[in-house]
């Protein structure tokens, strides 16, 4: 008797072990891989003020070939779960703050797996509030074949879509972006409605933020090297000529100075007749 | 005496062949300044846009210093063969005027250039470039002349494409970020004058869009007219200085 209690009591806790493992053998399976932007070919576009691109993430989802592949993106609440203003590094801009008075939990934590993409806790249109991370770009592992042929640019440009937008009957709209962020992106294989698989988290990604044109400042270049030299080198020639005008004038005023070595002008040279054969004082000779 | 006359004769025929000189040059910037203000280069809208006309004022100045130079030359040889007090007086407080107005022109003219920064343009650019509701016609001038210096050039922007992703603009208020990153004249175009390939446009591909900025090709132009005034009539009148120079010490020499 003593031995039966025991034995009641494993089968007991092997119960709800048993349970707790049920989920864990048709749990997600979490790879490697982290999607990040891309850095090969260098793009001018890799991140706009709406969109931003991404890898695609090829020889992934190898063994995933019936999922559909999604990608999720999330706004990065890590930034704003502490204190509103200190977040910004100063003032914030409204840019800066999101349209709402809630500080937003980070995307980690608050994204729910079993979500199912076009509902609406996860439309494009409700982004970013009230849903937090929405889910877009839906694909199968024939999209992305591995592995990659070289000199394909495989991307993903997350944002493109503009005429969905607004669209309501498209909650897997690939919209562009309502602010600079930052996101988080993962990418979840679903079968069915189950999700199977699922990538790490990507970095934030932040995207850029346009200033306003009045703040390029068009004034106060300088002067160039050449404008100084041209002005200066003028200015003390004009100067040497304006004294050499005044000591012109003065010298003409004064008389006294009509110097030894003066030209004679043309009209007042005589010309000189020799008179060699006049004998001119031949007469004062004889008397 | 011998030696002074041949003191005199060399120093008129120095100063003759200054004021030959001089004459010619006269004659040379007037056509280069008639040149400059009668065929201005495609980019004018762009400086007329940015309201300081100064070069142009610079260019007329220099048309009539040109014929005032040729002018005073003559009356320069007249006076200095004649040996006239009267006419060498009249000669170098004439050309002293006439200096004066060169002077300021090659300033301005220097000076204006300086002013022609890339900020300057890169305000214009983005203020005006395909404004939704112009103001006046210098507005549609301003965005013809940028699409065809784009589309010449093989340029985007002022610096580059990404003046359209760092402010924003007139150009960004009727065009979304997402479908027009840059104007689609920066794109790679084809004989029709459509995009080769609008998504590598849009991506930023190397190869299908314009990633070097239009500033070169805007400063080339700029610069030669800016120079060809200022430098060549700073030229012109250091040479004048000396003539000028030698002209007050022959005039003090002239027997009264």
């Amino acid at each position: 008797e003593p031995h039966s209690c025991p034995r009641h009591t494993d089968t007991r806790t092997m119960l709800p072990l048993l349970l707790l493992l049920l989920p864990a053998a048709h749990g997600i399976a979490r790879l490697g891989y982290t999607p990040v932007l891309t850095e090969e070919p260098p793009l001018g576009a890799q991140k706009t003020a709406s969109t931003f691109v991404l890898d695609q993430p090829r020889c992934v989802f190898k063994d995933y070939g019936n999922a559909d592949i999604w990608l999720v993106v999330a706004l990065d609440g890590s930034r704003w779960s502490s204190a509103g203003q200190g977040a910004c590094g100063g003032p914030c801009t409204p840019h800066q703050i999101p349209p709402h008075p809630h500080p937003l939990p980070a995307a980690e934590s608050t994204f729910d797996n079993t979500a199912r993409p076009g509902s609406n806790e996860t439309a494009f249109q409700s982004f970013p509030d009230p849903v937090h991370a929405y889910m877009t770009l839906n694909a199968t592992l024939v999209n992305y074949p591995c592995p990659k042929p070289a000199g394909d640019i495989t991307v993903l440009r997350v944002g493109s879509e503009t005429s969905c937008a607004q669209d309501e009957r498209r909650p897997t709209c690939n919209g562009p972006l309502p602010g600079p962020g930052p996101y988080r992106v993962k990418f979840l294989a679903l079968e069915g409605s189950v999700p199977v698989a699922e990538t790490q988290w990507s970095m934030p990604i932040t995207l850029t933020e346009a200033k306003s044109p009045n703040t390029i400042s068009t004034t106060g270049s300088g002067h160039s090297a050449g404008m100084i030299a041209i002005t200066t080198i003028l200015s003390i020639l004009f100067a040497i000529l304006l004294a050499g005008l005044v000591a012109m004038l003065v010298f003409w005023s004064s008389d006294s100075c009509s110097g030894s070595s003066t030209f004679s002008k043309p009209e007042s040279v005589t010309v000189r007749r020799y008179n060699t054969h006049h004998v001119y004082d031949q007469p004062a000779a004889r008397l | 005496m011998a030696k002074n006359d041949d003191c005199v004769h060399i120093l008129q025929g120095l100063l003759v062949f200054g004021n030959v000189v001089i004459g010619m040059c006269g004659i040379a910037l007037t056509a280069e300044c008639i040149y400059f203000v009668s065929n201005p280069h495609d980019l004018y809208p762009l400086l007329k846009a940015t309201e300081n006309s100064d070069i142009y004022a610079a260019a007329w100045i220099g048309i009539f210093v040109g014929l005032a130079l040729f002018a005073l030359s003559i009356l320069g040889i007249i006076g200095i063969i004649k040996a006239s007090r009267t006419l060498v007086l009249v000669y170098i407080i004439l050309m002293l005027i006439t200096f004066a107005f060169e002077m300021a022109s090659c300033i301005t003219a220097a000076t204006h250039q300086d002013s022609l920064t890339p900020e300057l343009f890169l305000k214009q650019m983005l203020e005006r470039y395909q404004k939704s509701e112009p103001a006046n016609n210098s507005d549609n001038e301003i965005t013809k002349t940028w699409d065809e210096l784009m589309f010449q050039n093989h340029c985007c922007g002022v610096l580059g494409p990404s003046d359209w992703q760092k402010y924003t603009s007139a150009f960004r208020r009727t065009h979304s970020d997402a479908d027009y990153p840059w104007p689609r004249m920066c794109c790679v175009l084809n004989s029709q004058g459509l995009p080769i390939n609008l998504d590598g446009c849009k991506l930023g591909v190397p190869g299908y869009y314009n990633s070097n900025g239009c500033y070169d090709a805007i400063s080339g132009p700029v610069n030669t007219h800016a120079w060809g005034v200022a430098w060549f009539g700073f030229a012109i009148l250091c040479w004048t200085f000396c003539v000028l120079l030698g002209t007050m010490f022959y005039w003090s020499r002239i027997e009264y």
